[in-house]
Protein backbone atom coordinates (compact mmCIF):
# COMPACT_ATOMS: atom_id res chain seq x y z
CA UNK A 1 0.00 0.00 0.00
CA UNK A 2 2.82 2.31 0.98
CA UNK A 3 4.67 1.45 -2.19
CA UNK A 4 1.62 2.14 -4.32
CA UNK A 5 1.13 5.48 -2.60
CA UNK A 6 4.72 6.43 -3.24
CA UNK A 7 4.40 5.38 -6.86
CA UNK A 8 1.24 7.42 -7.39
CA UNK A 9 2.78 10.47 -5.71
CA UNK A 10 5.84 10.23 -7.90
CA UNK A 11 3.68 9.89 -11.02
CA UNK A 12 1.70 12.98 -10.05
CA UNK A 13 4.86 14.93 -9.25
CA UNK A 14 6.54 13.85 -12.46
CA UNK A 15 3.63 14.97 -14.57
CA UNK A 16 3.26 18.23 -12.68
CA UNK A 17 6.95 18.97 -13.11
CA UNK A 18 6.94 18.51 -16.87
CA UNK A 19 3.87 20.61 -17.73
CA UNK A 20 2.75 18.76 -20.81
CA UNK A 21 -0.32 19.80 -22.70
CA UNK A 22 -3.16 17.72 -21.29
CA UNK A 23 -4.21 14.15 -21.93
CA UNK A 24 -2.14 11.91 -24.15
CA UNK A 25 -4.68 11.94 -27.00
CA UNK A 26 -4.67 15.74 -27.02
CA UNK A 27 -0.89 15.94 -27.13
CA UNK A 28 -0.81 13.52 -30.07
CA UNK A 29 -3.58 15.41 -31.85
CA UNK A 30 -1.87 18.79 -31.51
CA UNK A 31 1.36 17.21 -32.60
CA UNK A 32 -0.11 15.62 -35.71
CA UNK A 33 -1.92 18.83 -36.58
CA UNK A 34 1.25 20.88 -36.19
CA UNK A 35 3.34 18.63 -38.44
CA UNK A 36 0.57 18.37 -40.99
CA UNK A 37 0.43 22.19 -41.08
CA UNK A 38 4.21 22.32 -41.39
CA UNK A 39 3.99 19.76 -44.21
CA UNK A 40 1.49 21.86 -46.12
CA UNK A 41 3.71 24.92 -45.89
CA UNK A 42 6.81 22.92 -46.79
CA UNK A 43 5.18 21.74 -50.00
CA UNK A 44 3.97 25.24 -50.86
CA UNK A 45 7.64 26.23 -50.88
CA UNK A 46 8.57 23.14 -52.90
CA UNK A 47 6.03 24.12 -55.58
CA UNK A 48 7.65 27.58 -55.82
CA UNK A 49 11.16 26.15 -56.08
CA UNK A 50 10.12 23.62 -58.72
CA UNK A 51 8.71 26.34 -60.98
CA UNK A 52 11.34 29.11 -61.15
CA UNK A 53 9.42 30.92 -63.91
CA UNK A 54 6.50 31.65 -61.57
CA UNK A 55 8.52 31.90 -58.34
CA UNK A 56 6.63 33.94 -55.76
CA UNK A 57 8.77 35.45 -53.04
CA UNK A 58 5.69 36.35 -50.97
CA UNK A 59 4.37 32.81 -51.03
CA UNK A 60 7.72 31.47 -49.80
CA UNK A 61 8.02 34.08 -47.03
CA UNK A 62 4.49 33.41 -45.80
CA UNK A 63 5.08 29.66 -45.73
CA UNK A 64 8.51 30.05 -44.11
CA UNK A 65 7.07 32.24 -41.35
CA UNK A 66 4.30 29.73 -40.76
CA UNK A 67 6.84 26.91 -40.38
CA UNK A 68 9.01 28.99 -38.05
CA UNK A 69 5.98 29.94 -35.97
CA UNK A 70 4.97 26.30 -35.60
CA UNK A 71 8.54 25.34 -34.75
CA UNK A 72 8.76 28.10 -32.14
CA UNK A 73 5.45 27.24 -30.54
CA UNK A 74 7.02 24.86 -28.05
CA UNK A 75 6.25 21.53 -29.69
CA UNK A 76 8.28 19.82 -26.95
CA UNK A 77 5.28 20.22 -24.66
CA UNK A 78 3.47 17.67 -26.84
CA UNK A 79 5.92 14.88 -26.14
CA UNK A 80 4.85 13.89 -22.64
CA UNK A 81 5.67 10.47 -21.20
CA UNK A 82 3.52 7.72 -22.68
CA UNK A 83 2.79 9.58 -25.91
CA UNK A 84 4.60 6.94 -27.93
CA UNK A 85 1.40 4.96 -27.55
CA UNK A 86 -2.06 6.17 -28.33
CA UNK A 87 -4.26 7.70 -30.90
CA UNK A 88 -4.68 11.32 -31.94
CA UNK A 89 -6.21 11.84 -35.40
CA UNK A 90 -4.65 8.46 -36.02
CA UNK A 91 -2.23 6.16 -34.20
CA UNK A 92 1.03 7.87 -33.35
CA UNK A 93 4.20 6.70 -35.05
CA UNK A 94 6.53 8.01 -32.33
CA UNK A 95 9.07 5.37 -31.34
CA UNK A 96 9.63 4.54 -27.65
CA UNK A 97 13.30 5.29 -28.43
CA UNK A 98 12.37 8.95 -28.25
CA UNK A 99 12.16 8.67 -24.45
CA UNK A 100 15.18 6.41 -24.12
CA UNK A 101 17.48 8.82 -25.98
CA UNK A 102 16.39 12.23 -24.71
CA UNK A 103 19.68 13.89 -25.66
CA UNK A 104 19.44 12.84 -29.28
CA UNK A 105 15.75 13.79 -29.37
CA UNK A 106 16.55 17.23 -28.01
CA UNK A 107 19.37 17.71 -30.49
CA UNK A 108 17.18 16.81 -33.47
CA UNK A 109 14.32 18.97 -32.23
CA UNK A 110 16.52 22.02 -31.71
CA UNK A 111 18.18 21.49 -35.10
CA UNK A 112 14.76 21.64 -36.71
CA UNK A 113 13.92 24.83 -34.80
CA UNK A 114 17.23 26.37 -35.80
CA UNK A 115 16.80 25.48 -39.47
CA UNK A 116 13.19 26.73 -39.50
CA UNK A 117 14.29 30.12 -38.14
CA UNK A 118 17.30 30.30 -40.44
CA UNK A 119 15.08 29.47 -43.37
CA UNK A 120 12.62 32.23 -42.51
CA UNK A 121 15.54 34.68 -42.62
CA UNK A 122 16.80 33.43 -45.98
CA UNK A 123 13.27 33.48 -47.43
CA UNK A 124 13.28 37.27 -46.96
CA UNK A 125 16.14 37.59 -49.48
CA UNK A 126 13.87 36.22 -52.23
CA UNK A 127 16.89 34.56 -53.85
CA UNK A 128 15.77 31.14 -55.15
CA UNK A 129 19.33 29.76 -55.15
CA UNK A 130 20.00 30.54 -51.49
CA UNK A 131 16.48 29.52 -50.57
CA UNK A 132 16.88 26.16 -52.27
CA UNK A 133 20.06 25.36 -50.36
CA UNK A 134 18.52 26.27 -46.99
CA UNK A 135 15.32 24.46 -47.88
CA UNK A 136 17.38 21.30 -48.37
CA UNK A 137 18.83 21.77 -44.88
CA UNK A 138 15.38 22.29 -43.43
CA UNK A 139 13.87 19.16 -44.98
CA UNK A 140 16.95 17.20 -43.93
CA UNK A 141 16.22 18.19 -40.34
CA UNK A 142 12.70 16.77 -40.77
CA UNK A 143 14.11 13.56 -42.16
CA UNK A 144 16.72 13.18 -39.41
CA UNK A 145 13.99 12.96 -36.79
CA UNK A 146 11.76 10.72 -38.93
CA UNK A 147 14.68 8.33 -39.39
CA UNK A 148 15.49 8.16 -35.70
CA UNK A 149 12.18 8.43 -33.93
CA UNK A 150 9.34 7.66 -36.28
CA UNK A 151 8.05 4.18 -37.15
CA UNK A 152 8.58 3.48 -40.84
CA UNK A 153 5.17 1.89 -41.26
CA UNK A 154 2.01 3.47 -39.94
CA UNK A 155 0.79 1.36 -37.01
CA UNK B 1 38.36 -29.25 -78.86
CA UNK B 2 39.11 -25.66 -79.62
CA UNK B 3 38.22 -22.74 -77.48
CA UNK B 4 36.62 -19.78 -79.09
CA UNK B 5 35.47 -16.40 -77.87
CA UNK B 6 31.73 -16.27 -78.11
CA UNK B 7 29.47 -13.34 -77.40
CA UNK B 8 27.17 -14.35 -74.56
CA UNK B 9 25.94 -10.99 -73.23
CA UNK B 10 24.85 -8.51 -75.85
CA UNK B 11 25.48 -4.79 -75.47
CA UNK B 12 21.91 -3.92 -74.32
CA UNK B 13 22.17 -6.53 -71.53
CA UNK B 14 25.51 -5.19 -70.35
CA UNK B 15 24.40 -1.59 -70.47
CA UNK B 16 21.22 -2.53 -68.61
CA UNK B 17 23.19 -4.37 -65.95
CA UNK B 18 25.73 -1.66 -65.19
CA UNK B 19 23.27 1.21 -65.46
CA UNK B 20 21.03 -0.60 -62.99
CA UNK B 21 23.97 -1.08 -60.61
CA UNK B 22 24.67 2.66 -60.72
CA UNK B 23 20.98 3.55 -60.44
CA UNK B 24 20.42 1.35 -57.38
CA UNK B 25 23.53 2.67 -55.64
CA UNK B 26 22.68 6.32 -56.31
CA UNK B 27 18.99 5.87 -55.42
CA UNK B 28 20.03 4.54 -52.04
CA UNK B 29 22.57 7.29 -51.50
CA UNK B 30 20.28 10.16 -52.50
CA UNK B 31 17.37 9.11 -50.31
CA UNK B 32 19.69 8.52 -47.35
CA UNK B 33 21.08 12.04 -47.63
CA UNK B 34 17.63 13.49 -48.29
CA UNK B 35 17.00 17.22 -48.49
CA UNK B 36 17.57 18.57 -52.00
CA UNK B 37 18.91 15.16 -53.09
CA UNK B 38 15.43 13.64 -52.72
CA UNK B 39 14.61 15.13 -56.15
CA UNK B 40 17.38 13.00 -57.62
CA UNK B 41 15.93 9.92 -55.97
CA UNK B 42 12.78 10.49 -58.05
CA UNK B 43 14.76 11.08 -61.26
CA UNK B 44 16.70 7.89 -60.67
CA UNK B 45 13.34 6.17 -60.15
CA UNK B 46 12.37 7.22 -63.68
CA UNK B 47 15.61 5.75 -65.00
CA UNK B 48 15.08 2.52 -63.05
CA UNK B 49 11.54 2.20 -64.42
CA UNK B 50 12.80 2.63 -67.98
CA UNK B 51 15.56 0.07 -67.41
CA UNK B 52 13.22 -2.53 -65.93
CA UNK B 53 10.59 -2.15 -68.64
CA UNK B 54 13.29 -2.45 -71.27
CA UNK B 55 14.75 -5.57 -69.65
CA UNK B 56 11.37 -7.29 -69.48
CA UNK B 57 10.76 -6.58 -73.18
CA UNK B 58 14.30 -7.66 -74.01
CA UNK B 59 13.52 -10.92 -72.20
CA UNK B 60 11.05 -11.66 -74.97
CA UNK B 61 12.56 -9.95 -78.00
CA UNK B 62 16.29 -9.81 -77.22
CA UNK B 63 19.17 -12.02 -78.26
CA UNK B 64 19.20 -15.64 -77.21
CA UNK B 65 20.90 -15.37 -73.80
CA UNK B 66 18.69 -12.44 -72.85
CA UNK B 67 15.44 -14.33 -73.35
CA UNK B 68 13.54 -15.56 -70.32
CA UNK B 69 12.59 -18.77 -72.13
CA UNK B 70 16.30 -19.54 -72.47
CA UNK B 71 16.97 -19.64 -68.75
CA UNK B 72 13.56 -20.03 -67.13
CA UNK B 73 14.31 -22.24 -64.12
CA UNK B 74 11.92 -25.12 -64.69
CA UNK B 75 12.11 -27.97 -62.13
CA UNK B 76 13.57 -30.36 -64.68
CA UNK B 77 16.30 -27.89 -65.64
CA UNK B 78 17.12 -27.29 -61.98
CA UNK B 79 17.36 -31.04 -61.28
CA UNK B 80 19.61 -31.42 -64.28
CA UNK B 81 21.74 -28.56 -63.01
CA UNK B 82 22.15 -29.97 -59.51
CA UNK B 83 23.11 -33.36 -60.97
CA UNK B 84 25.88 -31.51 -62.78
CA UNK B 85 24.42 -32.38 -66.16
CA UNK B 86 23.52 -28.88 -67.29
CA UNK B 87 25.56 -27.71 -70.27
CA UNK B 88 24.56 -24.48 -71.79
CA UNK B 89 25.61 -20.98 -72.59
CA UNK B 90 24.38 -18.00 -70.62
CA UNK B 91 22.51 -18.18 -67.34
CA UNK B 92 22.48 -21.56 -65.63
CA UNK B 93 19.10 -22.65 -64.23
CA UNK B 94 20.20 -21.52 -60.74
CA UNK B 95 21.49 -18.27 -62.20
CA UNK B 96 18.15 -17.90 -63.95
CA UNK B 97 16.40 -18.21 -60.62
CA UNK B 98 18.61 -15.39 -59.33
CA UNK B 99 17.83 -13.24 -62.36
CA UNK B 100 14.09 -13.58 -61.78
CA UNK B 101 14.50 -12.83 -58.07
CA UNK B 102 16.64 -9.74 -58.71
CA UNK B 103 14.46 -8.44 -61.53
CA UNK B 104 11.24 -9.20 -59.64
CA UNK B 105 12.38 -7.44 -56.46
CA UNK B 106 13.70 -4.45 -58.39
CA UNK B 107 10.36 -4.32 -60.19
CA UNK B 108 8.46 -4.29 -56.89
CA UNK B 109 10.72 -1.54 -55.53
CA UNK B 110 10.24 0.56 -58.67
CA UNK B 111 6.47 0.12 -58.92
CA UNK B 112 5.78 0.76 -55.22
CA UNK B 113 8.07 3.78 -55.46
CA UNK B 114 5.73 5.30 -58.03
CA UNK B 115 3.05 5.48 -55.33
CA UNK B 116 5.26 6.11 -52.29
CA UNK B 117 5.86 9.27 -50.26
CA UNK B 118 8.46 10.38 -47.73
CA UNK B 119 5.97 12.63 -45.96
CA UNK B 120 8.27 15.62 -46.50
CA UNK B 121 8.56 16.79 -50.12
CA UNK B 122 8.89 13.57 -52.10
CA UNK B 123 5.79 12.04 -53.63
CA UNK B 124 5.82 9.34 -56.32
CA UNK B 125 4.43 10.41 -59.70
CA UNK B 126 1.34 8.19 -59.26
CA UNK B 127 0.69 9.29 -55.67
CA UNK B 128 -2.34 11.38 -56.75
CA UNK B 129 -4.09 8.20 -57.92
CA UNK B 130 -4.38 6.68 -54.44
CA UNK B 131 -5.04 7.84 -50.87
CA UNK B 132 -2.39 8.56 -48.29
CA UNK B 133 -2.83 5.41 -46.20
CA UNK B 134 -2.38 3.20 -49.27
CA UNK B 135 0.64 5.30 -50.24
CA UNK B 136 2.09 4.82 -46.75
CA UNK B 137 1.60 1.08 -47.14
CA UNK B 138 3.34 1.18 -50.53
CA UNK B 139 6.19 3.11 -48.92
CA UNK B 140 6.57 0.30 -46.37
CA UNK B 141 6.67 -2.34 -49.12
CA UNK B 142 9.13 -0.14 -51.06
CA UNK B 143 11.53 -0.30 -48.09
CA UNK B 144 11.01 -4.02 -47.31
CA UNK B 145 11.45 -5.04 -50.96
CA UNK B 146 14.60 -2.94 -51.15
CA UNK B 147 16.07 -4.71 -48.12
CA UNK B 148 15.19 -8.06 -49.70
CA UNK B 149 16.87 -6.86 -52.89
CA UNK B 150 20.03 -6.03 -50.93
CA UNK B 151 20.08 -9.60 -49.59
CA UNK B 152 19.81 -11.02 -53.11
CA UNK B 153 22.52 -8.65 -54.35
CA UNK B 154 24.74 -9.96 -51.55
CA UNK B 155 24.00 -13.57 -52.66
CA UNK B 156 24.71 -12.54 -56.26
CA UNK B 157 28.12 -11.18 -55.21
CA UNK B 158 28.87 -14.25 -53.09
CA UNK B 159 28.09 -16.49 -56.05
CA UNK B 160 30.45 -14.45 -58.22
CA UNK B 161 33.16 -14.74 -55.55
CA UNK B 162 32.54 -18.50 -55.33
CA UNK B 163 32.96 -18.87 -59.08
CA UNK B 164 36.06 -16.68 -59.00
CA UNK B 165 37.92 -18.36 -56.15
CA UNK B 166 36.60 -21.94 -56.15
CA UNK B 167 35.65 -22.67 -59.73
CA UNK B 168 38.33 -20.34 -61.16
CA UNK B 169 35.76 -18.84 -63.46
CA UNK B 170 35.70 -15.07 -63.92
CA UNK B 171 32.09 -13.99 -64.41
CA UNK B 172 32.76 -10.26 -64.23
CA UNK B 173 34.82 -9.95 -67.40
CA UNK B 174 32.12 -11.36 -69.71
CA UNK B 175 29.66 -8.88 -68.18
CA UNK B 176 32.06 -6.11 -69.27
CA UNK B 177 33.23 -7.39 -72.65
CA UNK B 178 30.29 -9.62 -73.47
CA UNK B 179 32.62 -12.42 -74.57
CA UNK B 180 33.53 -15.73 -73.02
CA UNK B 181 35.94 -18.52 -73.96
CA UNK B 182 33.86 -21.56 -74.75
CA UNK B 183 34.34 -24.99 -76.27
CA UNK B 184 32.98 -24.62 -79.74
CA UNK B 185 31.65 -28.18 -79.89
CA UNK B 186 28.13 -27.36 -78.90
CA UNK B 187 27.94 -23.82 -80.04
CA UNK B 188 27.64 -22.63 -83.58
CA UNK B 189 26.71 -19.22 -84.90
CA UNK B 190 24.28 -17.41 -82.61
CA UNK B 191 21.05 -16.22 -84.14
CA UNK B 192 20.70 -12.48 -83.70
CA UNK B 193 17.48 -10.70 -82.92
CA UNK B 194 16.15 -8.07 -85.31
CA UNK B 195 17.49 -4.54 -84.69
CA UNK B 196 13.93 -3.26 -84.94
CA UNK B 197 13.08 -5.19 -81.76
CA UNK B 198 15.70 -3.19 -79.90
CA UNK B 199 14.26 0.14 -80.99
CA UNK B 200 10.71 -0.97 -80.26
CA UNK B 201 11.74 -2.06 -76.74
CA UNK B 202 13.50 1.25 -76.11
CA UNK B 203 10.52 3.21 -77.45
CA UNK B 204 8.06 1.31 -75.26
CA UNK B 205 10.25 1.81 -72.19
CA UNK B 206 10.41 5.55 -72.87
CA UNK B 207 6.65 5.62 -73.42
CA UNK B 208 5.98 4.02 -70.02
CA UNK B 209 8.34 6.46 -68.31
CA UNK B 210 6.65 9.39 -70.02
CA UNK B 211 3.16 8.16 -69.10
CA UNK B 212 4.08 7.90 -65.40
CA UNK B 213 6.63 10.64 -64.79
CA UNK B 214 5.17 13.04 -67.36
CA UNK B 215 1.94 13.13 -65.30
CA UNK B 216 0.02 11.76 -68.28
CA UNK B 217 -1.53 8.84 -66.41
CA UNK B 218 -2.45 10.95 -63.39
CA UNK B 219 -4.15 13.53 -65.61
CA UNK B 220 -6.11 10.79 -67.37
CA UNK B 221 -7.01 8.65 -64.37
CA UNK B 222 -7.15 10.87 -61.31
CA UNK B 223 -10.64 10.98 -59.86
CA UNK B 224 -9.81 13.88 -57.59
CA UNK B 225 -8.26 17.17 -58.72
CA UNK B 226 -4.50 16.78 -58.93
CA UNK B 227 -3.57 20.39 -58.22
CA UNK B 228 -1.06 19.29 -55.59
CA UNK B 229 -0.70 21.89 -52.90
CA UNK B 230 -3.44 24.32 -51.96
CA UNK B 231 -1.75 27.70 -51.99
CA UNK B 232 -2.86 30.99 -50.51
CA UNK B 233 -4.35 32.66 -53.57
CA UNK B 234 -7.09 33.92 -51.30
CA UNK B 235 -6.56 37.18 -49.45
CA UNK B 236 -6.93 35.56 -46.09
Amino acid sequence: MKKLGLFLTSVVLLNAGLSHAGPIEDQIKYRQSAYSFIGWNTNKIKVQLDKPETFSKEEVIAAANAIAAAANSGLGALYGPGTDQGEGWRKTRLKPDFFQKPDEAKKLATTFNLEANEFAKVAETGDPVQIKVKFGKLTQSCKACHDSFREKDPK
Amino acid sequence: MQKQKIQIWDLPIRLFHWLLVITIALSYLTIEIGGAWADWHARLGALALGLIVFRVLWGFFGNQQARFSQFFPTPSRLIQYFKGQWQGVGHSPLGGLAVFALLGLTGIVVVTGLFANDDITLFGPLYPLINQSLSDWMTGIHAIAFNALLIFIALHLLAIAFYWFVKKNNLIKPMLTGKKDLQISHQTAQPKTKPAYFFISIALALLIVWLTFGNVLTDLLATKPTAQVPSSQNQW
